[in-house]
């Protein structure tokens, strides 16, 4: 069964998703090419290696107390020659990987900046004027450079489609550029509308892995986090979605931008606790995480480490998302991230807006 | 099946075995001459037991890791803390298969006991600051343990700041367990250091030493310079962790990559002093096994000592995409190249000692095989982590889990365990079962190929290391290897249940049950305590040519033409030992 499948993967050469995931940005060509080239260089050390091995093992084989055939002790010609000839090769190696990393490295004029946060365990990309979204959107064709910051530890960001990858180091910024070359498609509205009404059914949040396209209804890549970063290292995903056109882009970019018309604020609300990494650490349903439970905080006396107790009314909750570090809870550590200039007026609004749903009617008296 | 014939008139030097209050095991009895012994074979049996504990406690969690990412979504813990039981599993696991198992296991435990043995030696040059070095090995494993009972660790073995000066776990603990192991393993390499070069009996030049002691006198040298960098580097976290003196974490104005180069800085070089006296051993072995002189003595020795000086210059590879300028990214990995080279020879000059030898397909021999093909596998896939543009998509996936392994696991455990198999009759005097022994080994080679092959396809499909739960696509990959795991598993238990058994049943053990030319085969199995009673007479420690088998009992003995006993009429002008020089 799952045997089988496997091996099936390994040997379907024909099939380059055998090795790699999909290729997906300029930079993977040459990977997968230097990435074979080596391999194959290996191998044809490896091979004769191996077949020395066991013919001499089997050859050789003799009763005990035979003296062997030949005792020469050295040969400096043969030792110089396997010595410095695959030098050779290895010189090869060290060229084509430095000017391809040189490549990686050389961020093209005119590419689109984009904004990167990491923190425990999300991610927020900056698409300019007040918009944020966990996920990265980009364009066909387009080069993009990524401007990171992290917010308390090191991440790394890590698109396997693009093979590319850079840590990000608290206090200082890093930067990595790529070009993707294959565009995300759109999945039927049809099958979109079936898939938002399950996640809603079920009350759970969107589950990427296994509908694998998003709540907008793209298929994605997958981007990961590959810097331990703690506890939830595993779960600190998220996805890129490569739009075929500007128009497209932008019209993702605009509809996320603000609270639509018509909105409810709690509603909204939601959506930002889903989307901006709230619930990576706090959850809904009373159970506790990293951070303290949303069910039921507002209206709730929160006992604090220095001592005392704290009213979570709505100020007490818009400092804790602006100032994290000012009141922490018992039991609690300081190593959630502020959000000051991250989320607008309104959108904190949205959020208190919601949490007062999670509280039932008398406590939030 | 036998071949061997002592020829007429020659002599048979064999020093029979030896008396119960001879042998060092039995010559005094009680805890506390175990306790308190200075005998450095003692020492060694101890180091032995201690090691075997350290590793059977991280396999078991090794076992529990891969049983976990049977499933995607992790298969042993559940709930809440799963995540975070996962890493303090992780990070127990390596720390404890690095600090107290991979950097002891050949110098601490084999080391001793053959280092002086090897030298014609009655002993290491301090035996106190020997046994002080076991005792501080003991305590820096309990400062270990009492991490993870205490509140758990969960940074992973390399202790990355800030990550490490921010959790809320026992960094403390087990930074202090691994300053004190470091200290630990200063000592004994600064023990053998001086050894090596004031013990040498008359007659043992440089290169007349065996390999091993090449291999364990470069072990030594990165010992002495390296741990003391790791030392200083793990005092500056703690420091940082209860003073913020600002040197680490970015909040107090410190920079979180200087530790990693910091960290890097040894723990590079410690990983040569894992895999070169695996080198020795398996260049002892293939010579001994295949009954032949090594090929290119020199060229291993050198060999040796390039690595150990080279490996000093390559640590930046661990961190190419930390941020580092493109210039030095690129010189570290132009250096790192250039250490693959003697790795690389080693290789070839072992598939040239096998040439035209007379091999014996024995327990030990086998092992020194697998070991061959593992690093070779191991030393390889390192190239294309040396090259940056491939190392970009590779870092940190579980490609570098499958690279690590295979030069760890396939190299350095699998040379240990030739080791094991090949000294048991000397450490011991007991010979245990070859066919159990060749089964373990086969055992063991199916397993681990069958565990880290796929995490090589994990890696370049871009799984990510230090995963608790993964993408479903990974799946079946991540399920062969846990059943390469426990199919592992079961090979380690053949063989360590092989060797305890031989304890108990085996026969009694020649002298020189696989012809061996070195000085440990020269004395009984096992060692008197005193080893040799006056210095032995040193030959050349790969010449086979009068080590013949001895079919009646079963054993190697020496031979020498016979002697006649009145000395001639006028005195030779040059030493009869001085004579036999190549
Ligand atoms: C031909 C020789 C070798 C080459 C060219 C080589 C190259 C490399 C490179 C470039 C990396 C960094 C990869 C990354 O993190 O992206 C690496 C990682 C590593 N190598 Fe090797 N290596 C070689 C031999 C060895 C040996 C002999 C050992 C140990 C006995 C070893 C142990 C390790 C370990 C433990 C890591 C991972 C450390 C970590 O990130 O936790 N390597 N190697
Ligand atoms: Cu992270």
């Amino acid at each position: 069964m799952n045997f089988t499948n496997a091996f099936s993967l390994l040997s379907d050469y024909a099939e380059p998703y055998a090795w790699f995931p999909q290729s997906a940005s300029t930079f993977s060509e040459t990977n997968d090419w230097l990435y074979n080239w080596i391999t194959y260089t290996c191998l044809v050390f490896f091979i004769p290696i191996v077949f020395a091995l066991v013919y001499f093992s089997v050859k050789y084989k003799k009763p005990k107390g035979t003296k062997a055939e030949s005792n020469v002790a050295h040969n400096t010609i043969l030792e110089l020659t396997w010595s410095i000839g695959p030098s050779f090769f290895l010189v090869g190696m060290f060229i084509l990987g430095a000017r391809a990393y040189l490549d990686q490295r050389d961020v093209p004029d005119g590419a689109n900046e984009i904004n990167v946060q990491a923190f425990k365990w999300g991610w927020t990309m900056d698409y300019g004027s007040g918009v944020f979204h966990p996920e990265l959107h980009i364009l066909l064709d387009e080069p993009v450079k990524l401007s990171m910051r992290s917010t308390d530890v090191i991440h790394s960001l890590y698109v396997p489609a693009f093979r590319a990858k850079k840590d990000i180091v608290p206090g200082r910024y890093n930067y990595m550029w790529f070009k993707p070359t294959v565009a995300n498609e759109r999945v039927s509205d049809a099958e979109l509308a079936a898939a938002v009404k399950e996640t809603k059914d079920l009350g759970e949040t969107w589950n990427y892995d296994k509908h694998q396209f998003t709540p907008d209804g793209y298929r994605f890549f997958d981007l990961y986090c590959t810097e331990y970063c703690g506890t939830n290292h595993s779960e600190m995903q998220t996805v890129v979605v490569v739009h075929e056109t500007l128009k497209d882009l932008t019209d993702w970019i605009s509809a996320n931008s603000v609270r639509p018309d018509g909105t409810p604020p709690a509603e909204y609300g939601e959506k930002l606790y889903k989307n901006r990494g709230c619930a990576g650490c706090h959850s809904v349903d009373g159970s506790k995480r990293v951070g303290p439970s949303f069910g039921g905080l507002y209206g709730r006396d929160e006992e604090m480490t220095v001592g005392g107790s704290v009213k979570a009314d709505e100020n007490y909750l818009r400092e804790s998302i602006l100032y994290p570090k000012e009141k922490i809870v018992a039991g609690y550590q300081p190593v959630m991230p502020s959000y000051k200039g991250q989320l607008s007026d309104d959108d904190i609004y949205s959020i208190v807006e919601y949490l007062k749903t999670l509280s039932s009617g008398d406590a939030a008296k | 099946m036998s071949a061997g014939s002592i020829p007429k008139g020659s002599v048979v030097r064999d020093p029979g075995y030896p008396t119960e209050s001879e042998n060092y095991l039995t010559n005094s009895k009680g805890v506390l001459s175990w306790v308190f012994t200075l005998d450095h074979k003692r020492i060694g049996v101890m180091y032995l037991i201690g090691v075997t504990l350290a590793f059977g406690f991280a396999g078991l969690l090794a076992l529990l890791i891969r049983l976990h990412l049977f499933q995607p979504e992790g298969a042993i813990f559940k709930g809440a803390e799963a995540n975070n039981y996962y890493n303090q599993v992780f990070t127990l696991h390596g720390a404890v298969m690095v600090f107290l198992f991979i950097i002891p296991s050949v110098p601490a435990a084999l080391g001793n006991f053959l280092v002086p043995v090897m030298l014609g030696a009655k002993d290491v040059a301090f035996p106190r600051l020997n046994l002080c070095s076991f005792y501080l090995w003991c305590v820096g494993a309990v400062f270990f343990i009492a991490a993870l009972f205490s509140t758990g660790l969960d940074t992973g073995w390399t202790f990355y700041t800030p990550y490490s000066t921010t959790t809320d776990t026992s960094v403390i603990a087990a930074t202090m367990g691994a300053f004190i192991l470091g200290f630990s393993s200063i000592f004994t390499g600064l023990n053998f250091i001086v050894t090596i070069n004031t013990m040498r009996p008359p007659g043992m030049t440089w290169f007349r030493m065996p390999l091993f002691l090449w291999a364990t006198y470069s072990t030594s040298i990165i010992q002495v310079l390296a741990t003391p960098v790791l030392g200083i580097t793990l005092l500056l976290l703690i420091a940082e962790r209860t003073m913020h003196i600002g040197i680490f974490d970015p909040e107090f104005n410190g920079d979180p990559v200087t530790y990693q180069h910091f960290f890097w800085f040894y723990s590079h070089p410690a990983v040569y002093i894992m895999i070169l006296p695996a080198f020795g051993i398996i260049s002892d072995l293939i010579s001994v096994h295949s009954h032949k002189r090594i090929f290119g003595y020199r060229f291993i020795a050198y060999s040796s000592i390039a690595i150990a000086l080279l490996g000093f210059l390559v640590w930046g590879h661990h961190m190419f995409t930390a941020g580092m300028s493109p210039l030095t990214t690129i010189v570290f990995s132009a250096l790192t190249f250039t250490v693959s080279v003697p790795s690389a020879i080693k290789v070839f000059n072992w598939l040239a000692t096998m040439y035209k030898g007379s091999i014996s397909l024995t327990t030990p021999m086998c092992f020194a095989i697998a070991f061959i093909f593992l690093f070779t596998i191991g030393g390889l896939t390192g190239l294309h982590l040396g090259t940056l543009a491939t190392d970009m998509h590779l870092h940190d996936t579980y490609f570098v889990v499958a690279h690590f392994h295979y030069v760890m696991v396939g190299g350095t455990l699998i040379a240990f365990l030739g080791g094991v198999f090949h000294w048991w009759p000397k450490m011991f005097g007991k010979m245990y079962s070859e066919f159990g022994g060749r089964l373990a080994a086969l055992i063991i080679f199916i397993g681990f190929n069958l565990t880290f092959l796929p995490q090589f396809v994990l890696g370049s499909r871009g799984m990510p290391r230090r995963y608790a739960t993964y993408d479903p696509e990974f799946a079946y990959l991540h399920q062969m290897s846990t059943y390469g795991a426990l199919l592992l598993g079961v090979g380690l238990l053949v063989a360590l249940v092989v060797l305890l058994t031989s304890l108990v049943k085996g026969k009694k053990a020649p002298a020189n049950p696989w012809g061996g030319a070195t000085l440990e085969w020269h004395c009984t199995s096992p060692p008197p305590f005193y080893n040799f009673e006056r210095a032995p007479v040193v030959g050349d420690p790969y010449d086979f040519s009068n080590v013949e088998w001895d079919d009646e009992n079963e054993r190697y003995v020496s031979t020498e033409p016979e002697r006649k006993l009145v000395p001639g009429e006028t005195p030779e002008a040059v030493p009869a030992h001085a004579k036999d020089t190549h």
